[in-house]
């Protein structure tokens, strides 16, 4: 993760805007398919272009956080997503857990539990080491 | 098993060296002392306390064909212990160090040791014949944050070192009079001491225990934020891999062939990492048992009931599996391990190495038994 590429403009802003306004679009015919993993993914995708805005960091999450809480199999969910979203997934999870909503919480409680047991504990740690891609 | 030798020496231990019969094991015993023990027969035994610093110890190296002992202290000295008659006798180095010493290496040729420290600079010290004392010369620039870890290149004058900045650099301490005694060609190439060769900027968060590979083409070094990197062709296009750890963060790793290195930390077990035939590096297995664990077992007791606490916050109850064994993985070190030496050698490649811990044990291990690993090297 490169921490350099986070620094975005205004206009970059805009066209992640644009590109989280697609993205939502998309997860939203995906989940109407009954698709929430593939969904999932596409939402994850993307956001590894950490911005500092709060704008698209907002968007993000509200697109993400969508997705989340369509998942009704976490195990399967798990199996079928790849591990390089095992670290992005639980920095969002945290921002799940820091929302204090109830069911936010308890679908993220629910995940975080078998992410860390398929990820390990180094997945929470390099969500607690990296302060500079933050969600 | 790989582990041949377990043995508690003290309640702490902060690091250890071997002397070069490797029948002797000096390490710090968490106060200002070094302790050095003896193996006679099946027994341990103090031979000698080196008592000279005002605080812990926090690196110590024992050269091999000088005999040695440089001892690195929170108290911002240095000590270079000579072996006169059966006493272990102390020079002082002024190092001009105005934060606490952390980590100390004599160089390949052993003319030479190198002393990170938290006052962000590394003071590479050398034997001045007129004057009869150890010269240090410093390396000001550049570091952000104390020096974790130094390490030497085989060619006694590059130095690698780690830094709680994240980054891992590489340094030239090319000295007059010490180095250009030989007619080497290529020591012309770096010009200055204290020149940085190459910044690493690929960690996160703090960076460990850098090492050498045993020809000096590849680097590697660890990250707080569990993560390991391994770097080839240090130079001006250096090749860089992240490797991310599973679990808990290393503290130090040992390169025991030109393809395999061992991690030590807070897993208190061995994890061996290996490069393939494309030169890519990844995880192999831990050193405490044949494959990796199922899931469940892996949770202490204590993790498993802060883990139930937490999610039996969630409606849909605790994982049950998590309430399985105490033990944790391994058994061997109960605490985090932050120092991992090299034991036997045949050639490059190294079989037997120990490790020491924040639990005071000492831990010999051989590879020899390990017939999987021992085809990667």
């Amino acid at each position: 993760m490169a921490g350099a590429e986070g620094f975005v403009e205004a206009d970059n802003a805009e066209a992640i805007m644009i590109r989280i306004e697609h993205k939502t679009r998309k997860i939203e015919s995906l989940l109407k398919q009954y698709k929430p993993v593939e969904a999932l993914r596409t939402a994850l995708e993307g956001t590894h272009a950490m911005t500092r805005d709060e704008r698209c960091k907002s968007a993000h999450w509200i697109v993400v956080h969508r997705a989340l809480m369509a998942i009704k199999d976490v195990d399967g969910m798990l199996s079928s997503l790849d591990s390089e979203y095992y670290d992005i997934l639980m920095k969002y999870l945290y921002k799940g857990l820091s929302t204090g909503d109830r069911p936010t919480c308890e679908q993220c409680l629910r995940i975080h539990e078998k992410l860390t047991e398929r990820a390990g504990f180094g997945c929470i740690l390099r969500y607690l080491a990296d302060t500079l891609n933050t969600v | 098993m790989a582990a041949i030798s377990v043995h508690q020496f003290a309640p702490c231990i902060t690091c250890h060296a071997w002397s070069p019969d490797k029948s002797m094991v000096a390490f710090c015993p968490n106060n200002n002392e070094v302790h050095i023990y003896k193996l006679f027969e099946d027994k341990w035994e103090k031979v000698h306390t080196l008592q000279k610093h005002d605080q812990i110890i926090s690196g110590i190296d024992w050269s091999t064909r000088t005999n040695r002992i440089v001892t690195a202290s929170q108290d911002r000295n240095s000590y270079v212990w000579n072996l006169e008659g059966s006493e272990w006798v102390p020079t002082l180095v002024i190092l001009r160090l105005n934060r606490a010493a952390l980590c100390v290496q004599w160089s390949p040729k052993e003319n030479k040791f190198a002393v990170g420290s938290g006052a962000k600079t590394v003071c590479v010290c050398y034997y001045e014949q007129e004057n009869n004392w150890w010269v240090s010369k410093l390396i000001r620039k550049r570091h952000d944050s104390s020096v974790t870890s130094v390490s030497w290149h085989p060619n006694n004058i590059l130095l690698a070192t780690t830094s709680t900045d994240g980054k891992c650099r590489v340094f030239s301490t090319l000295i007059k009079g010490v180095d250009s005694k030989e007619s080497n060609g290529s020591t012309s190439s770096y010009s200055k001491f204290g020149e940085l060769i190459i910044q690493l900027d690929l960690s996160l968060s703090w960076a460990f225990g850098v090492k050498w590979s045993p020809s000096g083409n590849t680097l590697a070094y660890v990250g707080h934020n569990s993560m390991i990197y391994f770097v080839d062709d240090v130079g001006p296009s250096p090749l860089a891999q992240n490797v991310a750890c599973r679990d808990l963060p290393l503290r130090d790793v040992l390169f025991v062939s030109e393809r395999m290195v061992i991690g030590v930390g807070f897993d208190c077990t061995p994890m061996v990492f290996a490069a393939d035939d494309r030169g890519i590096w990844s995880f192999v297995r831990y050193l405490g048992e044949k494959k990796e664990t199922s899931s469940g077992s892996k949770y202490g007791s204590q993790f498993s009931e802060a883990f139930g606490k937490f999610y039996g916050q969630s409606k849909h109850g605790m994982n049950n599996d998590s309430v399985e064994s105490s033990k944790i993985r391994g058994g061997v070190h109960e605490n985090c391990i932050n120092c991992i030496m090299p034991l036997g050698e045949c050639g490059t490649l190294i079989r037997r190495f120990s490790t020491s811990g924040l639990d005071g044990r000492v831990v010999i291990w051989d590879l020899e038994g390990q017939q999987d690993l021992l085809d990667y090297m």
